[in-house]
């Protein structure tokens, strides 16, 4: 639990490119790490058990792993561009382009999985690449930049498969949805696979640059950081994440549907800001965001077995996420001022 | 924020005293906003080598008619843009006007279009709500706005229990399918709304304000800005013309259903982004951000008359996004180009 605390704080060496920030205190890094975060989501789950007592088995625990998967991928993704101070709005496109290719040319087998998968992170990749490259070598504005190349996904989602339809393959369906040992959810695992990157690359050059870049651009160029090739992986990252997303989510609903990326646009900034990453750049982390998708999945869960109407699931998402903003800046302000 | 003050181009707005560098900016805005309104003559007269039902005059009614929604959605955006914000609640709140016009007015009753400006005052709290976490609650606006709008979204999926029903009432259908002078009056109004937004965005003291703020918080403060009111007025007005928009969807659709909104969302901050406003704020007319909301509507309605597949059409759309972002770019090329010195 130890690295919780510290997942998601700036590593030491970003903060050298600012100009004399306040030493950081201990509060501080927790409020931007993911503590905060994951203490919601221990008490909702606290709350989810208490209601449902076969919440704890291994069964609901895949079910729920499962259902987060997608959107923490995306989250994952969406962490990397808001720290180096964008937005990624292509993220729709990716995972509805990768969900309908999945459904529409369908490769059985274990062999086919892995194919497709190379598939799903090449198409985000490509669409990452061209993002980066109109951002950080065009110097468009993010927003309206990744807001052109998702209108484009979007539209060959669309001449791939104009309606809801196809079937993913059996394999991708079963497999990444079923349990190792009948414990261990599959799912699971590729959300952990990437925070366990993410925890080597954030300590690499690369990682330091990032976190440089979204806190002070100038400095971070004039300390030698290559501020466009920096911001171009960032997007090639966050799209291959995306199309990481789309797979999981098609194995998931294992039909394809042109529009099945919408729903998770502002889900994913949700997801990132819940879990304290600041959306002006520089501060936060990729398992904190992680934890915010979680948490904002876990609370329809809790919801619904409440007996609350399905259709206010969005207002106690909406003041979850409010609460969650005003809380943690009042920490940070707290812990600032000591 | 530290960078933004460093911007002579954006600070120009704001120092009245620097008269050379004030007219070589507005002057430029006017370029700007010519050259999009051209396109959009350029675009229309070309569309009859196309197919002769184009580039008609009644095709120019249908792209105006069509046009007057997103014109009307994005200059709120356009306010929010202009101070540093954004505006996610957009749908939201043109949905929430929808609902109420036909779920709760309903068209059953004549005098029923008292009930209107309630609706509308609906939407201002809403916009008033958001404005307030944004202002005391400290909340970054686009995670304020988000979360404003999956409230009300989810509200309204309470209220209507998923299904909408209910007319258009009848001063919205008057205002949208009726004639005045031998023009379609959505044509007149669209005439009287862009002439009050610019006098009130380029010529009042409030719309002044808006542009001081955005280029400066602190420097706008010293000079004696109202900045919390001014900071609150745009939400309000953005929830206020998101609600008119609703008003005039319902009227135009004669129904209002729970999605109405959602399709506005990107074009009102594209047409912003391509009148020539910055993202960040401090920058952009009103008279912009109407050609990049007729630019795009005439381009939605060419391609829709071609006959493509919508998935095609879709593509053409971003594409042309993508285009007039990179003509824009010079501009903007400078403008980031100034924070490196």
């Amino acid at each position: 639990m130890s690295d919780i605390a510290t997942t998601g704080a700036s590593p030491p060496a970003a903060s050298v490119t600012r100009s004399g920030p306040a030493p950081r205190h201990r509060l501080w890094r927790l409020t931007h790490g993911a503590g905060l975060i994951f203490g919601l989501y221990v008490l909702l789950y606290a709350l989810y058990a208490y209601q449902q007592p076969r919440a704890l088995d291994a069964y609901a625990i895949a079910a729920l792993v499962n259902n987060t998967a997608p959107l923490a991928l995306a989250a994952a993704g969406q962490t990397l561009v808001v720290l180096s101070r964008g937005f990624d709005l292509s993220i729709a496109g990716v995972i509805s382009l990768t969900n309908v290719v999945l459904a529409v040319y369908p490769l059985d087998g274990p062999g086919g999985a892995l194919v497709s998968l190379l598939v799903c992170l090449a198409i985000g990749g490509v669409v990452g690449a061209v993002n980066g490259w109109l951002v950080a070598y065009l110097r468009l504005q993010s927003i309206a930049a990744t807001l052109a190349t998702m209108i484009i996904c979007q539209g060959i989602a669309l001449v791939i498969l104009n309606a809801p339809g196809g079937a993913v393959s059996d394999w991708i369906a079963d497999e990444l949805t079923a349990r190792l040992g009948s414990v261990v959810p599959v799912s699971g695992l590729v959300v952990a696979t990437v925070v366990g990157l993410w925890l080597l690359v954030r300590r690499s050059d690369y990682g330091v640059a990032l976190y440089a870049i979204g806190a002070d651009e100038p400095a971070a160029a004039l300390s030698g950081v290559n501020v466009r090739r920096t911001r171009f992986i960032t997007f090639v990252g966050a799209g291959m994440l995306y199309g990481l997303a789309g797979l999981m989510l098609s194995a998931q609903t294992a039909t394809g549907n042109p529009n099945s990326g919408t729903p998770l646009l502002l889900l994913s900034f949700a997801a990132v800001a819940l879990g304290g990453t600041s959306l002006s750049g520089g501060r936060g982390g990729l398992f904190a965001s992680v934890m915010g998708a979680a948490t904002l999945t876990l609370l329809q869960k809790v919801l619904f077995s409440s007996g609350v109407s399905s259709f206010y699931t969005g207002l106690f998402q909406g003041v979850v996420l409010i609460v969650a903003v005003v809380f943690s800046g009042l920490l940070s302000r707290i812990g600032e001022r000591k | 924020m530290t960078v933004m003050n460093e911007n002579p181009i954006a600070q120009a707005g704001f120092q009245q005293s620097a008269d050379t560098r004030r007219s070589a900016r507005v002057s430029a805005e006017t370029v700007s906003t010519l050259a999009v309104a051209a396109l959009c003559v350029v675009l229309l007269v070309g569309a009859r080598f196309i197919s002769p039902s184009l580039g008609s005059w009644s095709q120019v009614e249908t792209v105006l008619v069509l046009g007057s929604f997103l014109v009307v959605l994005s200059f709120g955006q356009g306010l929010v843009i202009l101070t540093g914000g954004l505006d996610l609640s957009l749908p939201a709140v043109a949905t929430l006007s929808g609902i109420l016009a036909t779920n709760w007015v309903g068209a059953s009753d004549p005098g029923a279009w008292c009930l209107l400006p309630v609706v509308l005052l609906a939407c201002g709290c809403v916009g008033f709500l958001s404005a307030a976490g944004i202002v005391w609650l400290k909340v970054p606006p686009f995670i304020m706005t988000l979360a404003m709008s999956i409230i009300v979204s989810s509200l309204l999926l309470g209220y209507t229990k998923g299904t909408p029903r209910g007319a258009a009432p009848d001063a919205a259908v008057a205002l949208m399918k009726g004639h005045l002078l031998g023009l379609p009056a959505p044509v007149l109004f669209l005439v009287g709304f862009v002439l009050l937004g610019w006098l009130f965005q380029s010529r009042s003291v409030y719309g002044r304000y808006l542009y001081a703020i955005g280029t400066n918080v602190e420097a706008a403060r010293i000079a004696g800005a109202p900045v919390t009111a001014m900071r609150i007025l745009p939400y309000v007005i953005s929830a206020l013309s998101a609600g008119f928009a609703g008003l005039m969807l319902v009227g135009y659709s004669s129904g209002a259903t729970l999605r109405m909104g959602d399709s506005y969302l990107l074009p009102s901050i594209a047409a912003v982004v391509i009148g020539g406003s910055s993202i960040l704020g401090g920058r952009g007319t009103f008279l912009g951000t109407v050609g990049g909301a007729i630019l795009l509507t005439t381009l939605g309605t060419i391609i829709s008359a071609i006959g493509l597949e919508f998935g095609l059409r879709t593509i053409i759309e971003g594409a042309i996004v993508l285009v007039a972002l990179l003509l824009l770019r010079e501009e903007l090329f400078q403008k980031l180009g100034s924070l490196w010195r």
